[in-house]
């Protein structure tokens, strides 16, 4: 049996995924040559070679990749980075709960946003089991967040209505 | 006041007499330096109020506290969840986490705690005795001197490439290609800024760390239970000091590691404008190319955890040099430091060894006690935060994504930062599946401003030259030292390998 053949019965590796930083970093990089074109040359000169060696490199690698799925070792599929475990683990919903989170930080201020996402991100990860205690545990760490960072060490954190109503409770409303 | 024996001992009694300050102290630094975000400089500048009111000695003893610990606590999150609270602890998790990933969590504490104190004791121990000397340093270390600093820092792209090399390099260009994002510094000209006015001042390393590190992370541990090994698990579930007694003994018979790598560290930090994460992330590539077992880095080896924790604590004393001598701040914290103590009417420069040598010498000694005191405050406790580790998934993952989210959100306040920590999270995440090493990327963004501002004073100053780069007798010293330390260990490694011919007997 020769190398080819060895090559074949081999699984092929599925390298979709691995070309998607290289693609972003060229999308990004000529996006970036065109903001700097008509600048002086000390804005131009750094990213000029940063850059050129990026796009060389990424070259390199989708020649290397195309020749590799020409030769059948490898695929072009994108299962390593999304598959369906992405949703029966939960990482999607996780996905977008979290987007929201950073949404929905600006009005609901800190701590009943982080209550809010603690429950929903703990509750489908553990597929819905032992919601009291998640909502006791969320409830635990948002409030304990909210004494640590913003109470004692007032740090200035998304404010919302709970953190204004503790404010006025604290000052005796006045 | 005659500066003897005498003199120092009086003075370590004085400062000991401090430990209801410097305890609770430490405990806070930990506290804050875990946390990304946080840092010894924003609880300095948030507690501000209180650091002015206190008196001048308390002060100073209450920020050096904080200042030290915080550099240890940054460590902890690195080690135990791949989470480094500062930039300075990047280098850590290389090979502290797969350490707790191994269920030696407890042991990978102990090193670190281990390596901190004694390297920050160390240097702190030679700034007191080579104070003069050092603080030249400074003046040697022009802009082609830096840029070679710092490419001994961003050759570890290429140590991290070498299982890889393509995508380990593709990664780090990636990342000096972020880091190129923001106004040039000659001209003030938004470079590939896509419009927002918030990377005007280019990438904030926190929401960098906190996505390429903390976010991605946890969206990939939640596909196991736990984040340790079965084996793992079974090894920390038997209650014990003996990992905490193996771990410190470990680390104390790397005494010579410690030594020469927290060196790396005080040097730099001497350097104004170097920092914690350039001093840890040169120590890991130094310890690696001379090592006698560099292809065990990233497995969870010893010295690779020794290396950059010994030497971001070897930065704090450094910083404090060119504050003391020249009044130059040597990076964040020492600067808010200049303005307290000016506000106290302490002025700083030779003069203040001469005027008031309890105030300077104490600085020093403050540091000392501090680290004595950390170690036997938090050694025992290594047993109790790796059992962290322990904490399911489905729990662990939301918190570490919210607290560290927000957390980038801290140091500029911008809802943006926000955002931008959950982009990095996603290219972090793609970073990790697909094979390539963030370590990488968040050396580009760490490093790449760096080294493009002091390549563009090198060139300015030249006039375009760019022989300028091999102008100087320093520079060329540390061009042949870097030099020597990437060809060396791969000409040892070539000497060390047995021929073919000898395998075949």
């Amino acid at each position: 049996m020769n190398e080819t053949e060895l090559d074949k019965n081999q699984p092929k590796r599925s390298v979709g995924g691995e070309l998607v930083l290289p693609a972003l970093g060229v999308l990004f990089t000529l996006y970036y040559f065109t903001t700097i074109i008509d600048s002086p040359w000390t804005a131009q000169v750094s990213a000029f070679f940063i850059g050129a060696v990026l796009l060389s490199l990424s070259l390199v690698f989708f020649i290397k990749t195309g020749l590799a799925i020409r030769r059948g070792t490898a695929r072009l599929s994108f299962d390593t980075l999304f598959s369906r475990l992405d949703i029966s683990s939960g990482r999607l919903a996780l996905l977008v709960i979290t987007l929201s989170y950073a949404i929905l930080i600006e009005w609901g201020g800190f701590t009943i946003s982080t209550f809010i996402f603690l429950f929903l991100a703990m509750t489908v990860l553990n597929k819905g089991n032992s919601k009291g205690f998640i909502a006791a545990l969320s409830a635990v760490l948002s409030l304990g967040g909210y004494l640590l960072f913003i109470f004692t060490f007032e740090t200035h954190f998304p404010r919302g209505p709970f953190e204004t109503f503790m404010e006025l409770v604290l000052s005796n409303g006045s | 006041m005659e500066v003897d024996l005498a003199f120092f001992a009086e003075l370590l009694a004085h400062t000991l007499s401090f430990w209801w300050v410097i305890i609770p102290t430490i405990f806070l630094g930990l506290i804050v330096g875990a946390i990304p975000g946080f840092s010894a400089a924003n609880t300095i500048i948030i507690l501000l109020p209180l650091t002015l009111a206190m008196e001048v000695e308390i002060g100073l003893i209450f920020m050096i506290a904080l200042y030290c610990a915080s550099r240890m606590g940054a460590g902890i999150p690195a080690i135990l969840v791949n989470i480094p609270g500062t930039a300075g602890a990047a280098a850590t998790p290389l090979d502290g986490y797969p350490m707790t990933k191994q269920g030696r969590g407890q042991q990978a504490l102990a090193m670190s705690f281990v390596a901190s104190t004694l390297g920050g004791l160390l240097t702190t121990i030679i700034a007191l005795a080579a104070m003069p000397m050092l603080a030249e340093v400074g003046y040697y270390m022009h802009a082609v001197e830096m840029i070679v600093v710092m490419l001994f820092g961003i050759s570890l792209i290429a140590t991290i490439a070498a299982k890889d090399t393509l995508k380990g390099l593709i990664a780090g260009f990636l990342g000096l290609m972020i880091g190129s994002i923001g106004s040039d510094v000659v001209y003030a000209t938004p470079r590939g800024t896509m419009g927002f006015l918030e990377l005007y001042d280019g990438i904030p390393l926190i929401p960098a760390l906190v996505g390429l590190f903390a976010v991605s992370e946890a969206f990939i541990i939640i596909e196991k239970s736990s984040i340790i090994t079965e084996e793992g698990r079974a090894t920390m579930q038997k209650p014990g000091w003996g990992a905490t007694l193996e771990g410190t003994f470990l680390a104390l018979s790397k005494w010579w590691h410690i030594t020469w790598t927290s060196l790396i560290g005080l040097i730099i930090g001497v350097i104004p404008g170097a920092g914690a994460s350039i001093a840890s992330f040169v120590a890991y590539q130094q310890s690696r190319a001379f090592s006698k077992t560099p292809e065990l880095y990233g497995t969870g080896h010893p010295e690779g955890l020794i290396a950059p924790e010994s030497a971001n604590n070897g930065v704090t004393s450094g910083t404090l040099i060119p504050l003391l001598i020249l009044g130059i701040p040597g990076g964040a914290t020492a600067a808010i430091m200049l303005v307290v103590l000016q506000y106290h009417g302490v002025d700083f420069g030779p003069s203040l060894f001469f005027q008031q040598p309890e105030l300077a010498y104490g600085v020093f000694m403050a540091m000392a006690v501090t680290y004595a005191l950390m170690i036997l405050t938090i050694l025992p406790l290594s047993r109790y935060m790796s059992r962290v580790t322990l904490v399911r998934t489905v729990y662990m993952a939301p918190v570490i994504i919210a607290f560290t989210l927000v957390g980038s959100f801290v140091p500029r306040e911008y809802l943006f930062d926000l955002y931008l920590g959950l982009a990095f999270g996603v290219i972090g995440y793609i970073a990790r599946k697909t094979g390539y090493h963030v370590a990488a990327i968040l050396i580009g963004v760490i490093l790449g401003p760096l080294l493009e501002t002091y390549f563009l004073r090198a060139l300015k100053k030249s006039e375009g030259d760019l022989m300028t780069l091999f102008s100087s007798n320093l520079g060329n010293i540390l061009w042949a030292l870097l030099a020597a330390s990437i060809l060396l260990p791969i000409f040892i490694d070539r000497f060390r390998k047995p021929k073919p011919t000898d395998a075949a007997l």
